[in-house]
């Protein structure tokens, strides 16, 4: 009799605990905020490849050009002063800056000065006067030599970031990807690499295991296939070395579809030299 | 089965997730296991409620006849006042004692001999059947508190397996495709660890309270034989 009070009480619980959870629960939807978008660029792997080799190199050319600016810095420092009056000249002195190099030039004139001063007057004129007009400007410039110098050294700060430009510029492996296209891409070399080796089965070097190196010339085909039977480059003699040649010939013989390799570059790679070293190959056994 | 998956998990990418929807997409296997889960739940709280407000009459019941037996008050008037129908573990105990002491008195030829065996033992089986009374249905609460998260892995596992089969069918692993499921499933969990929890907490209390309350009879049970004993001692004394 209790127990069917109690029961009645309990399910009018359950019932109500019930209808406040799906009415409480119904109406709220989750809401997930949307992410930002993420840019993202979309590089080949050889892409990736050229990125690194140029990311590796980068650092040292911008490394060396600085020591150089901090010794001409320290020697233009008083001049600095006048810049302000020179600024503006910049454009027109930029092409005299180009002949400053020659500065050697200066110290010329006095022996052309010394003989145009022994020698007749006529004479000069007859026989060069070309040279004369730069002797001519090189004549006043002792005098203001000091004034030169120091603007020849306020060009030098324009010159100065060009120089560093051009020395970045200058570095291949900076600037220039498209200098590398043509090329097979480290990882695909790689991947050939990885491949030829793990297929190199070569005989157990034993006790004499002395260095052998065999360049097995391989033609592909479009597809990835050998065009023909590979050419061993190397000559050698014994029976390790056949067993050796043997060994790298089946490794490029069963590895056959050479996928890795892209048809865009087909004409980079139709013929390759891969050199098989027992070196590389035994790294890891002990050395005796 | 496979379509039939497919069919129940596609329309659920409405993201609607109430409870309703979540119980009315879950396979049949996986709705039988809530609907059992929610009945265990509900008798769990009926027995809880039953025996609370058992025990706690009982207590009380117990309270009032001690202080009515120390009172000093004639054992027989007790006696007569309860033995139509003792309401309660102790007064069954009393009454039972006092019936057996009675009728050993009432018969023509006075047996004293085994009356105290007999006593004691006529009040250990009332003790055996009150308890017995006392802790009725503690068992369903233990069973349901072991056994209940079990019953709800049952249902999630068979809904996950349910929604990796939705997995299969639209060749699609997007969460839409798999979320619905899981929840419905781990709302299988849910309701088996809601119907177990209050289950194993009230068995704990309820088994200590019938502990407590059959300690507590025993020691009456003691006591009262040992006022009967003396009594006999004493009319056996007499009677010689």
């Amino acid at each position: 009799m209790r127990m069917r009070t109690a029961s009645a009480i309990s399910a009018g619980l359950h019932i109500a605990v019930l209808l406040w959870a799906t009415l409480s629960f119904t109406g709220k939807s989750f809401d997930a905020p949307q992410p930002d978008p993420l840019p993202v660029n979309l590089i080949s792997d050889k892409e990736f490849s050229e990125l690194t080799k140029g990311v590796k190199q980068a650092p040292k050319p911008v490394e060396k050009p600085k020591p150089l600016v901090e010794k001409k810095a320290d020697e233009v420092k008083p001049v600095e002063e006048i810049k302000p009056k020179i600024d503006d000249k910049k454009p027109e002195i930029k092409p005299t800056a180009e002949q400053v190099p020659p500065p050697a030039p200066l110290p010329k004139p006095d022996p052309i000065a010394e003989k145009l001063k022994s020698e007749p007057d006529p004479r000069a004129a007859k026989a060069d006067p070309a040279p004369l007009p730069p002797h001519k400007p090189s004549r006043p410039q002792p005098k203001f030599d000091a004034s030169k110098i120091a603007a020849l050294l306020d060009k030098r700060e324009p010159e100065r970031k060009a120089a560093l430009g051009s020395d970045l510029n200058s570095s291949p492996s900076l600037g220039a990807p498209m200098g590398n296209a043509a090329r097979l891409s480290q990882s695909e070399l790689d991947a050939l690499r990885a491949r030829l080796m793990a297929l190199w089965n070569p005989p157990d070097p034993g006790r004499d295991a002395e260095r052998l190196r065999i360049t097995i010339r391989i033609t592909f085909t479009r597809g990835g296939m050998l065009a023909a039977p590979p050419i061993v480059l190397t000559s050698g003699s014994g029976p390790r070395f056949m067993a050796m040649r043997d060994s790298a010939v089946r490794a490029v013989l069963i590895g056959q579809p050479y996928t890795m390799l892209r048809p865009e570059h087909y004409d980079s790679w139709r013929e390759i030299d891969f050199t098989f070293d027992t070196s590389e190959m035994y790294k890891d056994l002990p050395t005796r | 089965m496979n379509p039939d998956v497919a069919q129940s998990a596609l329309p659920l990418t409405s993201s609607d997730l109430s409870l309703l929807t979540l119980f009315w997409h879950a396979h049949w296997i996986v709705k039988s296991v809530m609907i059992g889960l929610l009945g265990c739940s509900v008798w769990v709280w009926a027995i809880f409620i039953d025996k609370t407000v058992l025990y706690a009459h009982s207590r009380k019941a117990m309270d009032r006849f001690e202080q009515a037996f120390w009172s000093g008050d004639s054992l027989d008037e007790l006696y007569r006042s309860l033995s139509s129908k003792p309401n309660h573990s102790m007064a069954a105990l009393f009454v039972a004692a006092m019936r057996e002491w009675k009728r050993s008195f009432e018969g023509a030829p006075k047996s004293f001999a085994g009356l105290q065996a007999r006593i004691e033992k006529v009040m250990d089986v009332t003790i055996a059947r009150e308890v017995e009374r006392l802790e009725r249905r503690l068992l369903v609460l233990a069973t349901i508190g072991s056994a209940g998260p079990f019953i709800g892995l049952f249902g999630t596992v068979w809904g996950i397996m349910t929604s990796f089969q939705s997995i299969a069918a639209s060749k699609n692993t997007s969460l839409a495709i798999v979320a619905p499921g899981i929840a419905e499933a781990l709302f299988a969990t849910a309701l088996g660890l809601v119907a177990a929890i209050p289950a194993t907490i009230f068995y704990n209390k309820f088994a200590a309270e019938v502990n407590k309350q059959a300690q507590r009879l025993e020691s009456f049970a003691d006591e009262f034989a040992a006022i009967l004993s003396r009594q006999i001692d004493l009319n056996g004394v007499r009677g010689a």
